[in-house]
């Protein structure tokens, strides 16, 4: 075609392969890394930026994620101090440096579950990259270039946790790096929270995070993310499920300025579960673009999705769903549920559920809604002197509420901590 | 194995079913490929207006400016050879006034089409397109005692000027996409209606359409004016013969829906499976309108269609009601776009997709409320059945909400032929194809009961054809 031409490649700010050498050094990591890291460095210098016409990227502009200047993955930062560790679980600080910051539980310990950082982890590093490829996009090729904090955490087979595994990653500085790699052997069952947190008004972070999830094991995921108000960020993630193998995400996207978030689960085993579940808050002028998929690889898989954005103020959330059946998965269910609540006249709410089916054995349905505010609580609310904004607050917790409710305790009251933490702090929603 | 053969017997079949040609007859070919001389000569030799002439020549600017779209399926689209098609061709002189003016091969043609069968089933009139020009059409004198006005397009814009220039390319400029540009340069035939105030025309209009010559390229305008307080029914239907090229079908059909205005726009599309049938449609709806788009696509080996509502005036109401069988090697890409922009609108789409042996069929629409469209209400509705393990659906709907005072409502479900019906309706002595076909009739159901009934019955028969010989 004579008007068919690539999109022309551009050089863009990011870090220099000098950089990458140095970052290498510091971090003491094997030379086959420093080829890893340069290799996706070629790649992030070859691909365009995302292209708009893709309706994953129809609503968020890449520009506004791309540095802006050269960034400098060795800056200091302010080291945090590591909290007690839960009952039967572990704390772990990722920060920029060549090792992670983190406690165990007695129990976590005994077990064996192992928490290293990832340049100097010996074992399960093959699987470093294979399923967030730094050809994924530019913003992981960024990271798989960058990563700069990096842990490896490893749950032996047969191990069953009873306290979760509490990741924070604090945002700093123009360019955060965190990079996850999470693997759960057969049989284990374990809870992990990854709370992004912090960051000053420059403060950007590409993160990723791929897990693999060995036959028969369980992994309730929760990602809270909750930086401060100026942080834009592009987070992905993918999980792998073996046979029998069964997740539950949860997102709670709550903070932050702009926040592009990729989150997928490959349903790889026959037999395996997922659900993702997820919640979007938001106020003034914050944005968010939250994609969520379930692959189904094999047979007999199931899966289910289901999201509710509540937005108020000026802002917007925009959303993408993906169920995908692939030809040689026969016997699967795959439900997918998304609903918008606009309490303010200049919130906006875009939702795009698709579902792509090549196997016709097969029980798959979605659906989506968009409602204002019922007025009738609010009034209702409004009459026993209750203000404006106080109200929407009742009513965003009551949306919500069917969520929370999916999140089996404990978990379930960190992350409805952390909602209503931040439902507290609404201010003027409903203008 | 049956099935497979039964495939290819159906495409083999498809020549002695519908696929009957003439022998190319032309008196005005132009050559090959687009530019502008291809653009003055079609417009030199409709004696059109300068305004026409000089939208033509922007058109063509824009159409080659315009980049392919970077969306859909990229593979078949990037196929299409603009320079391997002929933008007109006219097949007689002038305009066939009665039916025994009509020359005698294309009278054939449209004999096996039933064109003249239908006239005498009391139809209103029958803008036969062969090629194209209209060669033949006739208006019942009640209509034009009311002032109706169905004519070809050509034919309105030489008689109704005014009409035609007052609502011209105002519902979709050639700018909108590469292909709406490319009609807008290269145009040739489809329908104008204008349908006075308060005036109801009660029974449906038709015309048929029909792509002969290889590699023609038919690039039909229709364009549809219901005044205040009207109401029209129009029908357009669809066949073509099979030829060994892809050939390029790429019509702009605009509806202008006044005040309290009424149109349903029904299309059966049966293109042979060669055909590439990439269409712009879209109705404006001003304040108490209702535009209703019925649309079944059957042939074509890429179609790519997505009607579309503006619903621009208070109360204003639209609604898609479509049905896509996509058959091996066929990707029917269609869906329905609902734009709210202004308070109290309401849209409804229905959707049904049937996918049989490699075919793939994708909804993709869209449902965008305007700020300010405060109470308006929308639903969403997507099936899809897919007939075999080869089958592809997919299901691309956006929805972009932008006030807050808005119900909008989406469900999408897909599955497979039931097992279990299957097995009731054979115990109950159905053999298994005929079980198939009953499923299947049953699934597009809602869509045949909005037929007229000798759509309705031509429909059925034409599932009836595809599914045939697909149990193995």
């Amino acid at each position: 075609m004579a008007d068919f031409t690539p999109e022309e490649s551009v050089a863009r700010p990011g870090v220099t392969s000098d950089a990458i050498r140095r970052l290498s050094r510091r971090l003491g990591e094997n030379p086959q890394f420093a080829q890893q890291r340069l290799n996706a460095l070629a790649e992030h210098d070859s691909l365009p930026l995302p292209d708009r016409v893709r309706h994953l990227w129809r609503y968020t502009d890449p520009n506004l994620l791309v540095p802006a200047g050269a960034l400098d993955p060795l800056a200091p930062v302010t080291p945090i101090e590591v909290a007690d560790p839960p009952d039967g679980g572990a704390t772990v600080v990722l920060q920029p440096g060549d090792s992670v910051a983190s406690r165990l539980s007695p129990e976590a310990a005994a077990a064996g579950v192992e928490v290293a950082a990832l340049s100097s982890a010996a074992a399960n590093l093959t699987r470093l990259g294979t399923v967030v490829p730094a050809g994924h996009g530019v913003f992981e090729a960024l990271n798989g270039a960058s990563w700069n904090a990096g842990v490896l955490i490893r749950v032996p087979a047969g191990v069953t946790l009873k306290g979760p595994l509490h990741v924070v990653v604090p945002a700093a500085g123009e360019g955060t790096f965190p990079r996850l790699l999470v693997v759960v052997e057969p049989g284990a069952a374990v809870d992990l929270v990854e709370e992004h947190e912090r960051g000053d008004g420059d403060a950007r972070v590409y993160g990723v995070t791929e897990v693999f999830v060995g036959a028969g094991s369980r992994l309730r995921h929760v990602v809270i993310q909750g930086w401060s108000p100026g942080v834009r960020g592009h987070l992905t993630h993918r999980t792998v499920l073996e046979r029998d193998a069964e997740a539950l995400t949860v997102l709670s996207n709550l903070g932050g300025r702009l926040t592009k978030a990729d989150v997928g689960v490959v349903l790889a085993g026959e037999g395996a579960r997922s659900e993702i579940v997820g919640m979007v808050l938001g106020e003034k002028r914050q944005h968010f673009d939250l994609h969520t998929e379930h692959r189904h690889l094999a047979g007999k898989t199931s899966s289910d999705m289901d999201i509710r954005a509540a937005v108020g103020g000026r802002a917007r959330s925009a959303y993408t769903g993906l169920i995908r059946i692939e030809e040689n998965a026969p016997g699967c269910e795959a439900f997918q549920r998304d609903r918008n609540l606009l309490l303010s006249a200049r919130a906006r709410a875009e939702t795009i559920p698709e579902l792509e089916i090549l196997n016709a054995d097969v029980t798959c349905t979605h659906g989506a809604t968009a409602t204002p505010v019922d007025p009738e609580p609010l009034f209702y609310l409004q009459s026993r002197g209750i203000a404006p904004d106080e109200a929407a607050r009742l009513v965003v917790q009551g949306f919500f509420e069917p969520i929370l409710e999916r999140i089996p305790e404990p978990l379930r009251a960190r992350v409805r901590t952390a909602v209503e933490r931040r439902v507290e702090r609404l201010k003027g929603v409903t203008t | 194995m049956a099935e497979s053969t039964a495939l290819t017997d159906l495409n083999r079949d498809y020549e002695s079913r519908y696929g009957f040609h003439d022998p190319e007859e032309y008196l005005v070919k132009a050559p090959k490929g687009i530019n502008h001389e291809v653009v003055e000569m079609i417009s030199r030799h409709k004696a059109e207006p300068e305004w026409m002439r000089r939208f033509r020549h922007e058109a063509l600017e824009t159409f080659l400016a315009k980049p392919m779209p970077k969306w859909g399926d990229q593979q078949m689209l990037h196929a299409i050879d603009f320079d391997d098609i002929h933008y007109y061709l006219k097949p007689t002189e002038g305009m066939g006034r009665d039916w025994d003016d009509v020359p005698d091969n294309i009278k054939k043609t449209f004999d096996r089409l039933g064109v003249p069968e239908a006239e005498r089933k009391f139809l209103a009139g029958v803008t036969a397109q062969y090629e194209s020009e209209v060669v033949y059409h006739s208006i019942q004198e009640d209509l034009e005692r009311q002032g109706v006005i169905f004519s070809d397009m050509d034919s309105g814009l030489r008689e109704h000027p005014d009409i035609v220039r007052e609502h011209w390319a105002t519902v979709i400029p050639p700018t909108d996409n590469k292909f709406a540009a490319l009609n807008s340069a290269a145009w040739s035939g489809g329908s104008f209606i204008y349908v006075p105030p308060g005036v109801e025309v009660e029974i449906p209009l038709q015309a048929y359409f029909r792509i002969n010559a290889e590699n023609m390229g038919q690039f039909e305008r229709t364009l549809i004016v219901v005044d205040e307080g009207a109401s029209v029914h129009y029908i357009e239907g669809c066949t073509a013969p099979v030829y060994s090229s892809s050939s390029l079908h790429s019509a702009v059909v605009e509806l202008v829906a006044k005040k309290r205005g009424h149109i349903r726009y029904t299309t059966i599309q049966n293109w042979s499976t060669n055909v590439y049938n990439l269409v712009t449609k879209r109705a404006m709806a001003h304040e108490d309108a209702v535009v209703e788009w019925v649309d079944g696509n059957l042939g074509s080996q890429l179609t790519m269609k997505f009607p579309c509502v503006y619903l621009v005036g208070e109360r204003a109401h639209g609604e898609v009601l479509s049905i896509a069988f996509a058959g091996d090697g066929q990707h029917q890409d269609a869906g329905a776009k609902m734009i709210h922009a202004a308070p109290n609108t309401t849209s409804r789409i229905i959707s049904k997709s049937i996918s049989k042996g490699v075919g793939r069929s994708s909804y993709r629409g869209l449902v965008k409320v305007h700020k300010g469209a405060r109470g308006s209400k929308t639903s969403v509705e997507c099936d899809a059945l897919l007939l075999d393990d080869t089958a592809r659906s997919d299901t691309y709907p956006t929805m972009e909400i932008a006030e807050r005072d808005v119900k909008v409502e989406h469900e999408a479900r897909v599955s497979k032929l039931a097992d279990e019906q299957l097995f009731y309706l054979q115990s109950r002595g159905v053999d298994p194809e005929q079980a198939r076909l009953m499923v299947v009739n049953g699934f597009i159901e809602p869509f045949v009961r909005e037929l007229p009934m000798e759509y309705a019955v031509e429909l059925n028969r034409l599932i009836e054809l595809e599914m045939e010989g697909s149990v193995g």
